[in-house]
């Protein structure tokens, strides 16, 4: 392997692992907040790539400007399912029920855009489309540096409105103990809920990245979630931080792989990686039993 | 749940409702039944033609394609009358891209439905399992898609591809090409790309092949899922090989993220080809018109001066208000070749007539809207593909030299 050819892969797994990051950090955050496992998470990411798509193609305006409804819709999308779905399953069971609504939900989404849209793949196109930036030999896709900052920004900003917010901490206490927090005076249904609001903003957010440069089909959440599912147990499940850490080191590790063993075998990184993390360390390398530590 | 002794009264209501329910579908499956038997002589009925597509899925660009080039085929049958003075209707089921449920679309076609003739439905993937259910029933099978060499090893004998050549001798009229040029001018080094897809990788093979056993070296050989959509590690690789010549070996949308990718890397190849997405019409939008100089293989062109071909682009532009592109044109040259096998024989049902289908196109040649098509005993055509090239932003066949509109541009364009 070729050193410009390492450091091109090594600039390729970073913008890959920032979206990741951003997308297993919703995937982590209802299950902290609520022991709900969303499989329908990666169905509202291609969902929000389809508006983007719709708006830039068939509508022209840049896919970015998007966001500005995507994400509010989205979080209100969120409250709402919280409200009136998973709070209605029993808390004995929530987790293990919460995957079969949560999948019959991507099941509709994925018929609802197939519905509207079709089949058929569709891609962005923009002017810049194919243009890079040069450092160092390497090349990066402005497309793809935009996808990253998008994605970096929105961390940041969940980091931020989880530390050193009211409504963040109250949010982290539910997380930690939802009784005690329950006792200090927090509505922790309430909480919930936007914390669930917040889950789903972030899939907006990706969405709208992630359409900046891929192609999109409405089955193609399923080739997500796997790999998000992953990254999330590997970081601890309900740790944010574990899960931004996890998604940056697989998607490195994804994006160096592909090198030495091609496109095929690099995928299994994700699952390897759970095996090792289940037999190892099954609370997972960040979070402490169940996201303790935030 | 009739078996349950449980007395309750909700219990057996619903028993009751579930005899009904299939009294019921007994009763609708025997008036079916009866319906085709009085058809089975009648010269009023319309002659069914099953078929299964791939309509959404990885597939789902190029089977729409061949959905259009069969429907267009069906119109313009009936509106010339139909095929034994029977008018025809389309039965299109749509199989997701997926192998298991194209086995079950036409076990559904002909076992239930009980069509009268099947064509084949898009890819090789799915052509070989349904050209088994085909066989399993007797069912003379042409298909537009299944190009792979392997589709000719399974030993079926009711299956005939409706097109010039198989998938590994796509490019050979290229390949021919590139090992003529003077010593000093020819490219030395070969980087490969290819979906994990027996006709892609038949059609990129073909040609790193035979550019291999002619002294070029290959850099670069890749092989990618079906469903990958990040294409940025394997251009990466491509671009860092900096080889002379790229071939992917491409259905559509991969192809499109390729070339985004490797252009995103600023990688300047001297041959660019791909195969498959070039020939198809969204093509060149797709990759913001940045064409230039890619080559492709083509079974198909609406300028081809084929005796029918100038009144299948002229019908079908006037159905689609754009000419049909390769896809559509092997569809509705599937149709060609049963309808002249139908025509010549004079049946169209199941039984012992499609033996008689097959027989007939074993010993026969076919004139369709891709020139004369004879087939050997595996169905596979005798013939080979042109080359089309993007120059100015149009597609022009460059190769070979005798049909060619302008002489191939090497070493290509920036793109």
């Amino acid at each position: 392997m070729s050193g410009s050819l390492l450091l091109q892969s090594l600039i390729l797994g970073v913008l890959l692992g920032g979206l990741y990051a951003l997308l297993a950090a919703g995937l982590t955050l209802y299950f902290g907040v609520m022991r709900v496992v969303m499989i329908a998470h990666s169905a509202f990411l291609i969902l929000a790539a389809y508006l983007a798509w719709y708006a830039s193609s068939e509508l022209g305006v840049d896919p970015l400007l998007t966001l500005v409804v995507t994400v509010p819709l989205f979080f209100g999308i969120g409250v709402l399912m919280q409200r009136l779905l998973i709070r209605r399953l029993r808390p004995a069971t929530l987790t293990m029920m919460s995957v079969l609504l949560t999948f019959a939900i991507a099941l509709f989404i994925e018929g609802l855009i197939g519905f509207v849209w079709g089949g058929t793949q569709r891609r962005i196109q923009l002017p810049y489309s194919s243009s890079s930036l040069e450092i160092f030999g390497a090349r990066i896709a402005v497309v793809k540096l935009i996808a990253f900052g998008l994605a970096a920004v929105s961390l940041l900003a969940l980091y931020v409105l989880m530390k050193h917010t009211r409504f963040g901490q109250a949010l982290r206490a539910t997380i930690q103990h939802p009784e005690a927090a329950q006792l200090v005076g927090i509505k922790t249904d309430r909480v919930a809920g936007l914390g669930f609001g917040l889950g789903l903003a972030t899939a907006a957010l990706g969405g709208t990245a992630l359409s900046l440069d891929a192609t999109i089909y409405p089955s193609l959440h399923w080739h997500w979630i796997g790999p998000l599912m992953a990254i999330i147990v590997v970081g601890g499940l309900g740790s944010i931080p574990g899960a931004a850490i996890a998604a940056l080191v697989l998607g490195v590790g994804q994006s160096l792989l592909q090198v030495p063993l091609g496109t095929t075998w690099a995928q299994t990184i994700f699952y390897i990686a759970l095996f090792v993390t289940l037999m190892v360390r099954p609370q997972g390398f960040f979070g402490g039993r169940l996201a303790q530590r935030f | 749940m009739a078996h349950m002794t449980d007395p309750s009264h909700s219990t057996r209501t619903r028993g009751r409702a579930l005899v009904a329910a299939a009294s019921a579908a007994a009763l609708l499956t025997v008036a079916a039944c009866g319906g085709s038997d009085d058809g089975g002589g009648g010269t009023d009925d319309p002659i069914v033609i099953g078929i299964s597509l791939p309509l959404t899925g990885d597939f789902s660009e190029p089977g729409k394609g061949v959905q259009r080039g069969y429907e267009a085929w069906a119109q313009i049958v009936n509106e010339d009358g139909g095929l034994l003075g029977r008018q025809v209707e389309l039965k299109i089921l749509d199989d997701q891209s997926n192998a298991d449920r194209v086995v079950a679309d036409y076990e559904v076609l002909i076992a239930q439905d009980e069509v009268d003739l099947v064509f084949g439905p898009f890819s090789t993937r799915l052509v070989v399992p349904s050209a088994r259910i085909a066989q399993e029933y007797g069912m003379l099978f042409v298909e537009p898609a299944g190009a792979a060499a392997e589709v000719f090893e399974q030993g079926f004998d009711n299956l005939f591809y409706a097109a010039p050549a198989i998938a590994d001798d796509h490019y050979n009229n290229l390949a021919d090409y590139i090992l003529a040029l003077p010593e000093d001018e020819r490219p030395e080094t070969v980087a490969v790309a290819s979906m994990d897809d027996p006709f892609a990788q038949g059609t990129a093979y073909g040609l790193r092949d035979k550019l291999a056993a002619g002294g070029l070296e290959i850099l670069v050989d890749e092989v990618y899922p079906p469903n990958t959509t990040d294409f940025s590690p394997i251009a990466a690789k491509i671009a860092d090989s900096d080889a002379d010549v790229v071939i992917g070996g491409t259905q559509y949308q991969d192809a499109v993220n390729l070339i985004v990718a490797l252009q995103q890397l600023g990688y300047q190849p001297e041959l660019a080809a791909f195969s498959t997405a070039p020939t198809n019409p969204e093509f060149s939008a797709a990759i913001g018109a940045k064409t230039e100089g890619i080559l492709s293989p083509t079974g198909y062109t609406p300028d081809a001066t084929w005796p029918s071909n100038a009144d299948f682009v002229e019908r079908y532009t006037e159905i689609h208000g754009n000419p049909p592109g390769e896809d559509e044109a092997n569809a509705y040259t599937t149709g060609q070749v049963v309808a002249a096998a139908v025509e010549a024989v004079g049946c169209a049902e199941q039984g012992d007539c499609q033996q008689q289908l097959v027989d007939w196109l074993h010993e026969n040649e076919v004139d369709t809207v891709v020139g004369p098509l004879s087939w050997d005993a595996t169905g596979k055509p005798q013939g080979a593909h042109l080359i089309q090239q993007y120059v100015d932003g149009e597609i022009t066949i460059v190769l070979p030299e005798d049909t060619a509109e302008a002489a191939p541009i090497f070493p290509k364009p920036e793109w």
